[in-house]
């Protein structure tokens, strides 16, 4: 089963007006490991036309790419006001 | 000026509730928020709660809390590409010493979330708390969107991705050894044929931790496969720092590889997918751990590293229970005193101290280092590999005793004898 189907089991409370998690493309531009695509259990780094592209969207929250990153690009903060990942069993 | 709560407890899992369960029932005044709404529904685990310290603050919580099955069968299994090695142990002695239930967080902690609040205590979800609020240096509450919420104490609860904890200084920045990457996936099976599979009757539960030696190279993984009472919990946990190293796979492939190995896609076949989901998994031991309190404050749970895996036992929700309910214990007696500085906090570390939290962590110091080894990963898998294909084999040439089939395999892996057997016994110590 792909990734993608899998993520569309899940329910989210998108926050439309903030993103929970920014990068710095400026970094992500020159990276030579690009860790975060590997990384993220939630496909939420994924590499179009060898730039990183980040869609906080699919995020489940679990702060791998916070410290997957060695290069400082990842900012994270968490979802406010109870948007963002809603799990049924946990 | 006075505080508005006696105690904010920041988040909602095991340590955040049992905590305000512990503190509503003493008649302190407290308020726990989580920043899922309704509380607890971000929060994942494996999924076995071992032990009963939830006993000390429910007394009847077997029916409080929504347990899905009694654990009454323990695997631990060596996979290779071909292969599963097993100890399997099932015994009736678990029914009346219970050791442990598979549970759903989700509805775990929602009960759990429902008795502090019948308690007593204050809940509320979908609250994110930004940081912790500081005066003169001393910390008196919770910023929010804004607002500052007073409290006497601040309990930080907020799980193994803590960014309370670590934007507010009072932790370090997660890094690769602090923790693994947990991947897991629900599957909904007829509850008579988990039972079949599995050979359980009733309400009777399997566990079964395994090791994936059969990635490429470098990578290393564990799995868990739980029975819920209709479901199956099925995951992974990555090592980072492996994964980094080998730079060319992704953590979501290996759940893959896990649920696609022939021993488990048998398990989980024709379970239909209800849930994916992520969460860090700490594994950093005894070295992982913060200082646990200051002026006006504590870290219980996760967020204070508190989880131990020998690959053969997992615990952390017990921990988070156990470190809850000292640092409510702290605070009620700080209370009677009026006097919330770091040293009259300094008893939550004595308790935990003396309690199996931080004695099982000092015992298993550098553990890290035998369950994420290629000892464990690839030499033993595939050593064990050998010998028992070649112990099972009839292949009509004469039998050879036992011992010299295990130093033939061991041989044949490439390993030194003398070598092996002193990293092994290392690695058996520090188990």
């Amino acid at each position: 089963m792909e990734i993608e189907e899998k993520l569309g089991v899940l329910n989210y409370k998108t926050d439309k007006s903030y993103a929970h998690i920014t990068i710095d493309p400026v970094i992500c531009e020159t990276c030579p490991d690009r860790f975060c695509t590997f990384a993220c259990p939630a496909h939420c780094y994924t590499v179009i036309d060898n730039k990183i592209n980040f869609k906080y969207e699919d995020c489940v929250e679990c702060g791998t790419c916070f410290f997957a990153c060695s290069h400082g690009s990842v900012k994270w903060t968490n979802p406010k006001g109870g948007h963002g990942i809603k799990y049924k069993y946990g | 000026m006075m505080s508005e709560f006696d105690v904010i407890v920041v988040g909602g899992g095991p340590a955040g509730t049992s905590a305000a369960i512990r503190l509503a029932q003493n008649k302190v005044n407290v308020l726990l928020v989580d920043r899922a709404d309704p509380p607890g529904s971000k929060n994942v685990s494996g999924g076995v709660l071992w032990g009963n310290d939830l006993g000390k603050i429910i007394p009847d919580w077997e029916k409080i809390i929504p347990v899905e099955r009694l654990i009454t069968r323990k695997g631990t299994t060596f996979l290779t590409k071909d292969s599963a090695i097993s100890l399997d142990f099932s015994s009736r002695k678990f029914l009346t010493n219970r050791t442990g239930y598979s549970v759903l967080r989700v509805k775990m902690d929602l009960a759990l979330a429902k008795k502090a609040k019948e308690e007593g205590a204050m809940v509320i979800g979908g609250v994110t708390v930004d940081s912790v609020a500081r005066k003169d240096g001393k910390i008196i509450g919770i910023e929010q969107d804004g607002d500052t919420i007073t409290s006497d104490t601040v309990i930080l609860a907020e799980g193994a991705n803590p960014r309370v904890a670590i934007d507010s200084g009072l932790r370090k920045p997660i890094g690769d050894r602090d923790v693994a990457i947990g991947v897991k996936q629900i599957y909904k099976i007829p509850e008579d044929k988990i039972n079949e599979r599995f050979n359980l009757s009733g309400n009777e539960g399997f566990a079964g931790e395994y090791v994936l030696g059969y990635l490429p190279d470098g990578v290393e993984a564990g799995g868990f496969l739980y029975t819920n009472k209709n479901t199956l919990s099925v995951g992974v946990v990555v090592s980072p720092s492996h994964l980094r190293n080998y730079g060319q796979m992704h953590s979501y492939d290996i759940m893959e590889e896990f649920v696609q190995h022939p021993s488990i896609a048998r398990l989980v076949e024709g379970g239909r997918l209800e849930e994916y989901s992520a969460h860090l998994v700490v594994e950093g031991g005894l070295s992982s751990v913060p200082k646990l309190y200051g002026d006006g404050y504590m870290i219980a749970g996760d967020a204070a590293g508190f989880s131990f895996s020998n690959g053969l036992v997992i615990q952390g929700m017990n921990y988070a229970i156990a470190s809850g309910i000292a640092a409510a214990d702290t605070f009620i007696e700080a209370k009677e005193k009026g006097n919330y500085t770091a040293k009259a906090l300094s008893d939550y570390q004595k308790k935990l101290e003396e309690s199996y939290v931080l004695k099982d962590l000092r015992t298993f110091k550098g553990i890290e280092n035998s369950t994420w080894s290629s000892m464990a990963h690839r030499t033993i898998p595939d050593i064990l590999e050998r010998f028992l294909f070649r112990l099972n084999l009839e292949d009509g040439l004469p039998k050879k005793h036992i011992l010299e089939l295990l130093l033939r395999s061991v041989s044949e892996s490439g390993h030194n004898k003398t070598s092996l057997a002193l990293e092994a016994y290392r690695m058996m110590r520090r188990m």
